[in-house]
C-alpha cells in the first residue's frame, strides 16, 4: 500500500515501451544481451542513425531514451547518473557528448529523443524485420521528404482553403451575431421612452 | 423507400437480384472497341519508323534516348530509367512547358521532364490528378448503377482544386434521388476497385465523326461534340480506362494506381429533365498515392467536399471566354 508512484522516481519515457522486456536470445544469458544493448545504444550515441534487426533496436531504444532523459534530468554532478552513463557507453568519450552535446540539443524537447523506421529487407534473404534507428536532430538529410513545408502539394492546397473556408464561416458567424445584438439593443426604448428604430 | 436499392448493383448496398441485361456494358464495349480499332489504325498510319531524339532532364541523371517518332510515349521513355520512374510519373513536361500524357505518343525530338506528385510546383500535376478522379468517377458510376437507373453521364466541369471536390454531373430517371450512406461507400468502394486494377489511362484524338458514332447514345455528349471539335480543328479529344470511354481535353495521369485514398462523399441534385430526369452532381475527394495524412485532417476534407460545388452547372450557358472547358 505504502509503495511510492514508480512513475514519480523515473523519468516518463515518450514512447510506448513493451510491459516486457525481450530476452534477445544469447549463449551468454542476461549479460549477453546487456552487453549487445550496450554496444547498439553506444553505437546509436556515437553514430546518431543506425540500421539493425527491429527488435534489437526497439528493444535498445527504451534504455537509450532513459539514458538521456537521465542525463537532462540530474546533469552531470549527479554520481548515480554518471554511473549509469559509464555503464551504457562502452567508449568513453561518448559520455562527453551525452552531457555535453545531447544534453543541450534535447533540454527543451516536449516528444521523444529518438525515431525507428521501418526499413526494408532484402529478398530473398534472412527474415528478420529491419529498422533504422536514429537520433532526433541528427545532421543526415531526412529519410523522409518533407511534405508539410511545400504549400503546393494537393493535400496542402486542400488543407489550406478548407482553413481558409472555415475562417470565413466564424468570421461570417461572428458578424451575425453582433449585428443581430446591436438590433436588440437599438429596439429598446431610448431615454424619451420612444423606441429608436 | 430509397430509389436507390433499385439503382445500384452490388457491393455494400441492398442487392437487387436480378438478371442484368448490360445494354450499357455492350455500348462501353463498341466504345472501346472503336477506340482499339482507330489507335490501331493511327498506330498504322506511322509508316516508316523515324528516330527523335529525347533529352531526358531529372534524376538520376540527364540523358538523351533515341525514340520512334509518333510511337514512343514518354512511359517508354521512363522504362529505360527505372521501375520507380514508371510508377511515380504521372505527368510528362515537354520542353518545360507542355503537359504530355504519359501514354501519348512523342511528336518531335524534345526535352522531357517527368512529373510526380511532390514535385516543386506540382500546380499542373495536380490539375490532371483532379481531372484524372472526375473521369474514374464516371466510370466507376458506370459499374454501379443498374439498367433500370437510367444513368447518362453528362459532363464534368473543368478541375479546381481549391474547390475542394472533384465533380461529375450525371442524369439519373428518377426525381429527388437521395443515396444512403451505405451506398455512398459503394461508390467509393468501386473507385478504389478501379484504382486497385492499375489500369493505364489512354488519349485518342479522333475526328468527330468518329467521336459522333462513339456516342450516338448519349444525348448529352452528342450536343456537346459540335462545339468541342470546332475548337480544336475538327478533333476531340477521348480517353480510355478500361472499356469506360469519355471525352476530356486532358492532360490526364498515366494510370489508375495512382489514386490512393478516395472517397465519394456527396450526391446533389442540380436540376431537372422534364418530370422524369434529374441532374446530379456527384463530388469526392482524393489524394494520390504517396500522400498521406492524417485521419483527422482528412475527415475535414471529406467534410469539406460534401458540399455542393460552385463549378458551372450543366443547366447553365457556356461562358466563352472561361479558360477551362465545359468539358475540361
Amino acid at each position: 500500500m505504502n509503495q511510492a508512484d514508480v512513475s514519480k522516481l523515473v523519468s516518463q519515457l515518450r514512447i510506448a515501451v513493451n510491459a516486457r522486456h525481450r530476452n534477445l536470445k544469447n549463449p551468454a544469458g542476461p549479460e549477453g544481451r546487456l552487453l549487445k544493448l550496450r554496444k547498439t545504444v553506444t553505437a546509436l550515441i556515437k553514430h546518431e542513425r543506425i540500421e539493425l534487426n527491429y527488435n534489437r533496436a526497439d528493444e535498445a531504444r527504451g534504455y537509450a531514451e532513459r539514458l538521456i532523459s537521465d542525463a537532462i534530468r540530474y546533469g552531470d554532478c549527479h554520481k548515480a547518473t554518471m554511473e549509469t552513463a559509464d555503464f551504457w557507453l562502452l567508449e568513453k568519450q561518448l559520455v562527453h557528448k551525452l552531457f555535453k552535446v545531447l544534453v543541450p540539443r534535447f533540454e527543451n524537447y516536449n516528444i521523444s529523443y529518438t525515431r525507428m523506421f521501418r526499413a526494408p529487407k532484402d529478398y530473398p534473404g534472412p527474415s528478420f524485420e529491419r529498422s533504422v534507428l536514429e537520433l532526433r536532430g541528427n545532421p543526415y538529410p531526412p529519410l523522409y521528404p518533407d511534405q508539410s513545408q511545400n504549400r503546393n502539394l494537393i493535400h496542402n492546397v486542400l488543407l489550406d482553403e478548407a482553413r481558409k473556408e472555415f475562417r470565413k464561416e466564424k468570421i461570417a458567424e461572428v458578424v451575425s451575431k453582433t449585428t443581430a445584438s446591436e438590433s436588440i439593443e437599438e429596439r429598446k426604448p431610448g431615454p424619451n421612452g420612444s423606441p429608436t428604430s | 423507400m430509397s430509389v436507390v436499392t433499385k439503382f445500384i448493383k452490388r457491393g455494400l448496398a441492398p442487392i437487387n437480384h436480378q438478371i442484368r441485361y448490360s445494354s450499357s456494358s455492350e455500348v462501353a464495349k463498341y466504345r472501346s472497341d472503336l477506340f482499339s480499332l482507330e489507335q490501331k489504325r493511327q498506330r498504322e498510319d506511322v509508316g516508316r519508323v523515324e528516330k527523335i531524339e529525347v533529352r531526358y532532364l531529372g534524376l538520376p541523371e540527364d540523358v538523351t534516348l533515341v525514340m520512334n517518332k509518333d510511337l514512343s510515349t514518354p512511359y517508354n521513355c521512363a522504362q529505360h530509367l527505372s521501375e520507380g520512374h514508371c510508377k511515380r510519373s504521372a505527368l510528362a513536361l515537354i520542353n518545360g512547358s507542355v503537359a504530355w500524357d504519359m501514354h501519348r505518343p512523342l511528336k518531335e525530338s524534345c526535352t522531357l521532364q517527368l512529373l510526380n506528385f511532390t514535385v516543386a510546383d506540382p500546380h499542373i500535376v495536380n490539375r490532371a490528378f483532379w481531372r484524372t478522379c472526375s473521369f474514374m468517377l464516371g466510370a466507376a458510376l458506370h459499374e454501379c448503377f443498374k439498367e433500370e437507373a437510367g444513368l447518362q453521364l453528362h459532363s464534368f466541369p473543368g478541375p479546381n482544386v481549391k474547390s475542394g471536390s472533384f465533380v461529375h454531373d450525371i442524369v439519373l430517371a428518377a426525381r429527388n434521388w437521395k443515396p444512403t450512406p451505405k451506398e455512398m461507400r459503394t461508390f467509393s468502394a468501386e473507385l478504389i476497385k478501379l484504382a486497385a486494377k492499375d489500369l493505364k489511362i489512354e488519349r485518342l484524338d479522333v475526328s468527330n465523326a468518329l467521336a459522333m458514332e462513339m456516342f450516338k447514345d448519349n444525348r448529352y455528349k452528342t450536343e456537346q461534340l459540335p462545339s468541342i471539335s470546332a475548337q480544336n480543328n475538327g478533333q476531340v479529344t477521348v480517353y480510355r480506362v478500361g472499356q469506360h470511354v469519355d471525352i476530356s481535353r486532358g492532360p490526364m495521369i498515366g494510370s489508375t494506381g495512382q489514386l490512393g485514398r478516395c472517397t465519394i462523399s456527396a450526391v446533389h441534385e442540380i436540376g431537372h429533365e422534364g418530370d422524369g430526369n434529374g441532374i446530379y452532381r456527384v463530388q469526392g475527394v482524393a489524394l494520390p498515392i504517396g500522400i498521406r495524412i492524417g485521419h483527422f485532417a482528412y475527415g475535414i476534407l471529406e467534410e469539406r467536399s460534401s458540399k455542393l460545388n460552385s463549378a458551372r452547372l450543366p443547366t447553365e450557358p457556356f461562358e466563352e471566354h472561361s479558360t477551362e472547358h465545359a468539358i475540361a
